[in-house]
């Protein structure tokens, strides 16, 4: 058979006999060793332990044990998550290396749990927030698309290698956008979860009161598979949500009719940075939802801008307690040269104005839970603009941007990113879909109704086309 | 907003009051983003939140460590 696209046609494959997990897994690991050069995705390939990880999938099919649809399949984790037979880093030469040595976060261990084949350690912003700085000797990660491009962040190694099929899954953190992001800029799905969905323990954090891990695959039926095995309360996270946890694929199927759709066209379709295609794409999956049957409406998130800056702002200052003591030390100059700027942006905050910034999202939140009392989805685009350049963009620029992204984290929503078009220059877009806190089986819903009437996540980067064939080559018959 | 000679002197005694070792390029950037930086944190007080309390969760009960 192919390759397989997705973890639920690879999981179908696995039980139906046309392939095994080792040679998924073999072929997975054939296009690490073809791509990661040049699209700077792993930063630890763990050939042996996912070998051995395939081989025991493997034995357990055969004597009908089966612990559900991940196992066996090729996945990876963003290194800032600790896992116990590889290193973390946090992409950084900063953090201690006796920091996650030995033991998984939670959501490592619930991944393991289940089966699945974890081929090693994924390339992200330096601490889930610095872009890439050449001269600290981590890995560049590049967008498929086009390699003078950004694939996003923070969790661009998982985003790289979903879209180029080096993993069939994985999981990214988000705490402005850092999921979604990634999503969008190389092309497939990506969840970030509501706050506290998904326990944190074992992750180094950006930002704690707005961090949330979260699913990243090709689809939205993946994301759901993934999520089922990730979601739920661990008493080692005193910011993990008790709330029932649902099965997100029990309804999956049963499409948008009479769903409330809301277009909050203030900041998120009128700010002036907003490219004309991105904002295109993201009306056209409005009149997507609307032809399957959903209920259209107008609605307005007052003050979205502001959410922007009280979400960077405590963003900022939660990090920077955290980096203070290295940063006031020579381990300044191990920090990437932007990170070190970026994060050490704490210091012309007050106290006061991170209270403040927490009032504000106090009464955001009562603003956006009005606006959702009336809707069931929000629709946005997840990027005001096509990938942009790799290097070289002006950090005051970036000041000015719109986050669509962002403003979700402050609230604490789940938000889910699609494929909704390329660009006249070939670049992805991507539409945001933003449910009530908890709705994530809403979401996950409309974002699959989305998925069987569009074909833009099925696409893939033309350098992934061609490692396909060579995958195959290397174990998949 | 401050005026420009005050926006130096901001910029290095935060920086010197969190003990950053920073570059002369380094204070030089912040020195130049410094005023929108204080824009975008003086624009959150507006009245609308004046009586909000804010969204801190604090429990006595330490987590069970995992």
């Amino acid at each position: 058979m192919d390759y397989p696209f997705t973890i639920a046609e690879a999981a179908a494959a696995l039980r139906s006999g046309q392939v095994t997990s080792t040679e998924l897994t073999r072929g997975a690991l054939a296009r690490i060793r073809r791509l990661n050069d040049s699209v700077g995705a792993f930063i630890t390939v763990t050939d042996d332990v996912a070998m051995a990880m395939a081989q025991r999938a493997d034995v357990d099919f055969a004597a009908g044990i089966d612990r559900g649809p991940l196992q066996g399949i090729p996945f990876a984790i963003k290194d800032l998550l600790a896992t116990k037979d590889a290193p973390t880093t946090a992409n950084s030469l900063v953090l201690d290396r006796k920091w996650g040595d030995g033991y998984d976060a939670i959501a490592s261990a619930r991944i393991r749990s289940v089966g699945a084949v974890l081929l090693g350690k994924l390339v992200l912003s330096e601490f889930a927030l610095g872009p890439p700085d050449p001269e600290k000797g981590f890995p560049i990660p590049r967008n498929p698309w086009d390699l003078d491009r950004t694939a996003g962040g923070s969790s661009s190694g998982t985003g790289i290698a979903v879209a180029t099929g080096m993993i069939l899954g994985g999981l990214g953190t988000d705490t402005g956008g850092s999921v979604r992001i990634p999503a969008a800029n190389n092309s497939h799905t990506g969840l970030k979860v509501t706050y506290g969905r998904v326990p944190k323990w074992g992750c180094a954090p950006l930002g704690y009161s707005l961090d949330s891990i979260g699913p990243m695959a090709r689809t939205a039926l993946d994301c759901a598979l993934i999520l089922n095995v990730i979601a739920g309360h661990d008493a080692s996270d005193p910011t993990a949500a008790t709330a029932p946890v649902d099965d997100y694929t029990a309804g999956i199927d049963s499409g948008v009719r009479g769903l409330r759709v809301g277009v909050p066209v203030e900041y998120f379709y009128d700010h002036p940075m907003l490219d004309p295609e991105a904002k295109a794409a993201a009306l056209a999956a409005v009149e997507v939802l609307r032809d399957l049957g959903a209920d259209v409406r107008e609605v307005n998130l007052p003050h979205a801008a502001l959410a922007k800056e009280a979400n960077t702002m405590i963003m900022i200052t939660e990090a920077f307690a955290y980096h203070r003591l290295d940063m006031a030390s020579s381990k300044w100059r191990h920090y990437g040269a932007q990170t070190r700027m970026m994060i050490g942006r704490g210091a012309f905050y007050t106290a006061a104005d991170y209270v403040q910034a927490q009032r504000f999202r106090s009464w955001f939140c009562r603003k956006s839970a009005e606006v959702m009392a009336d809707v069931d989805v929000l629709v946005t685009p997840t990027m005001a603009e096509p990938p942009g350049p790799l290097f070289g963009v002006d950090p005051a620029k970036r000041l000015l941007q719109p986050s669509f992204t962002g403003v979700f984290n402050l609230t604490g929503y789940p938000a889910l990113a699609l494929p909704a078009g390329f660009s006249s220059g070939g670049l992805p877009l991507s539409v945001q879909f933003v449910g009530a806190p908890f709705a994530e089986a809403t979401i996950l819903r409309a974002g699959h109704a989305f998925q069987q009437e569009t074909p833009w996540h099925l696409r893939v980067p033309a350098m992934a086309e061609s490692s396909a064939r060579e995958a195959q080559k290397a174990g998949v018959a | 907003m401050p005026e420009p000679k005050d926006v130096r002197a901001a910029v290095t005694a935060a920086v010197e009051a969190a003990g950053l070792p920073l570059t002369d390029a380094e204070l030089e950037a912040f020195v130049s983003i410094y005023p929108a930086l204080r824009a975008g944190a003086d624009s959150l007080y507006i009245e609308a939140v004046r009586y909000e309390e804010p969204a801190l969760v604090f429990t006595p009960v330490p987590p069970v460590q995992g």
